[in-house]
């Protein structure tokens, strides 16, 4: 551009960036909730359970405060083009935050459901172990691919997410195969709903990448349709 | 409250109303259908404009099409009026200016030596930034144009169709003869684009028609633009991006380009393209910077 041309809108922009790193700073938040969560299932610890249910409260709350930013700034400064497509996909990005932390508290509040004995099956355990360890893949990477407006590490999400389905699958497979123990299918069963909370996760962490592909290309398009897998 | 059948009445009524008015202006293959089949009002193909021998503005090619809002945006100096002002010859009063390449308007040279610019006036109208009413009354202010062609025959009809069409009839039906001044900003710019619309115009050039008005007006004359053109084509010239964004359909950004040493510069088209484009996805990184307002 020529030498007349100087940027403007300075304070506008540094709030918009701002708005942002706080948007993804939520996804740091829910990585947190889900290690907990992970370590919680893992350890049967009831206790630890029940804080990740009680700081989901600070999720909610960032959802609100920045959800709150936004409107404002849509309000106040009229944005368009890149700045309009980045300040829609940061209020779809709220709400997958604000919903993977509420995958987080189900799973947790599950937890007290299983009674006090250590996990029942090694086995299954360890599959959710691992579901949880790729979703934390997931959500950092759909932060990644976010922060650089990346598609190809946003697209690529799809295949991490194929990871956590199959192992959700596993999950489901093993659970039929547990045998009599009245108490182990009851913790089989319960386990199934935090498999089922996690593979959720995985998806959110999808469509956060769909918003980086909108952003940079103008045009929403689900990566994958999951009524129409084959079309 | 309306009952169901009201409202089905209603709603049928003002289909009615739409087909009627399809029928008379009969334009069937716009809508919806791709720009390109769309009917052209101006075709421009490397238009420039020169003041003394300077250009102000060129290379503009670009198609308007009929029943359209096209807006043109830019920041100052990048000669979006001086454009405007050529679809009606209008440059033609500033001696200097001189329009170089070409310039169709229902794929008739508007620049060839058969026209006459004041026959072409007639048929593309104007209204300025600053409503610029006669000293007289309301009703000779509209009658001003119809009495010069001589379409002395039902003036009362023809004004008041012309006060109703500008939105403005049922504020001023009881005050004809009252004089064009007493009435506000808002009011005056309403009556400049009736007085327009009363010589029964083929296409409307706004000029900034409401950077002197307040946001009550301004949203008037921006319900009405989108009311006309129904009937009308509208080119405006808006600094107001929003304006821009609520009433046109497609928008055409211009910007200031200098040469290589910054001793002269002009005004060009970046991008043309649908409003809703041109606002949520431009193609061109310089209009989406205009229109973000990143630069200035």
């Amino acid at each position: 551009m020529g030498p007349m041309v100087e940027q403007t809108r300075v304070y506008y922009q540094e709030e918009l960036e701002q708005l942002e790193a706080s948007a993804l700073g939520g996804l740091d938040l829910v990585t947190d909730a889900l290690e907990r969560t992970v370590e919680a299932v893992e350890q049967q610890d009831v206790e630890l359970a029940q804080q990740v249910i009680a700081d989901d409260d600070r999720i909610d709350g960032r959802y609100l405060e920045v959800h709150q930013s936004l409107i404002a700034l849509l309000a106040t400064q009229s944005p368009v083009a890149t700045d309009l497509r980045l300040i829609s996909a940061l209020l779809h990005v709220l709400k997958n935050v604000e919903r993977m932390g509420d995958q987080c508290v189900n799973v947790c509040k599950l937890i007290p459901l299983t009674g006090n004995e250590p996990p029942a099956d090694a086995e299954m355990l360890g599959r959710i172990v691992t579901m949880g360890g790729q979703a934390r893949t997931l959500i950092s990477q759909s932060k990644r691919a976010f922060q650089e407006r990346n598609v190809g590490l946003a697209r690529d999400l799809v295949r991490q997410d194929d990871v956590v389905d199959d192992l959700n699958r596993e999950c489901f497979g093993r659970a039929l195969e547990i045998g009599d123990d009245a108490d182990k299918r009851e913790w089989a069963m319960t386990m199934l709903l935090a498999a089922r909370a996690i593979e959720r996760i995985g998806d959110n962490a999808v469509d956060i990448g769909e918003q980086v592909a909108f952003i940079v290309t103008g045009l929403f398009k689900e990566f994958e349709d999951a009524s129409h897998p084959d079309g | 409250m309306a009952t169901e059948r009201d409202r089905a009445q209603s709603g049928r009524a003002t289909r009615e109303a739409a087909a009627s008015r399809a029928a008379i202006a009969v334009r069937p293959e716009e809508f919806h259908s791709g720009s390109g089949k769309r009917e052209k009002v101006f075709e421009m193909k490397g238009v420039r404009v020169d003041y003394s021998g300077v250009a102000a503005v060129k290379d503009i090619s670009m198609d308007i099409h009929r029943n359209d809002v096209t807006a043109l945006i830019g920041p100052s100096g990048c000669g979006k009026s001086t454009l405007l002002r050529c679809l009606n010859r209008m440059n033609d009063l500033i001696p200097a200016a001189e329009v170089h390449g070409q310039l169709l308007y229902h794929g008739e040279d508007l620049y060839g030596p058969d026209v006459d610019p004041v026959q072409a006036r007639k048929l593309i109208g104007m209204v300025f930034q600053k409503p610029n009413p006669f000293p007289k009354s309301i009703f000779d202010n509209v009658a001003f144009g119809p009495r010069i062609l001589g379409r002395k025959a039902d003036l009362d009809a023809t004004v008041e169709e012309a006060l109703r069409s500008a939105a403005l009839w049922e504020e001023v039906k009881d005050r004809l003869e009252d004089n064009a001044f007493g009435l506000s900003g808002g009011q005056q710019q309403r009556l400049c684009i009736a007085r327009c619309i009363a010589v029964q115009p083929d296409t409307i050039l706004m000029d900034e028609p409401c950077s002197a008005l307040d946001p009550i007006s301004t949203g008037k004359i921006e319900d009405l633009m989108i009311e006309l053109k129904e009937q009308f084509s509208i080119v405006i010239v808006t600094h107001n991006m929003q304006q821009a964004a609520r009433v046109s359909d497609r928008t055409a950004f211009l910007m200031v380009e200098l040469d290589a040493d910054e001793q002269s510069r002009w005004g060009r088209l970046v991008e043309y393209d649908e409003t809703e484009k041109i606002f949520t996805n431009p193609s061109d990184r310089r209009t989406e910077d205009y229109v973000s307002g990143k630069v200035g």
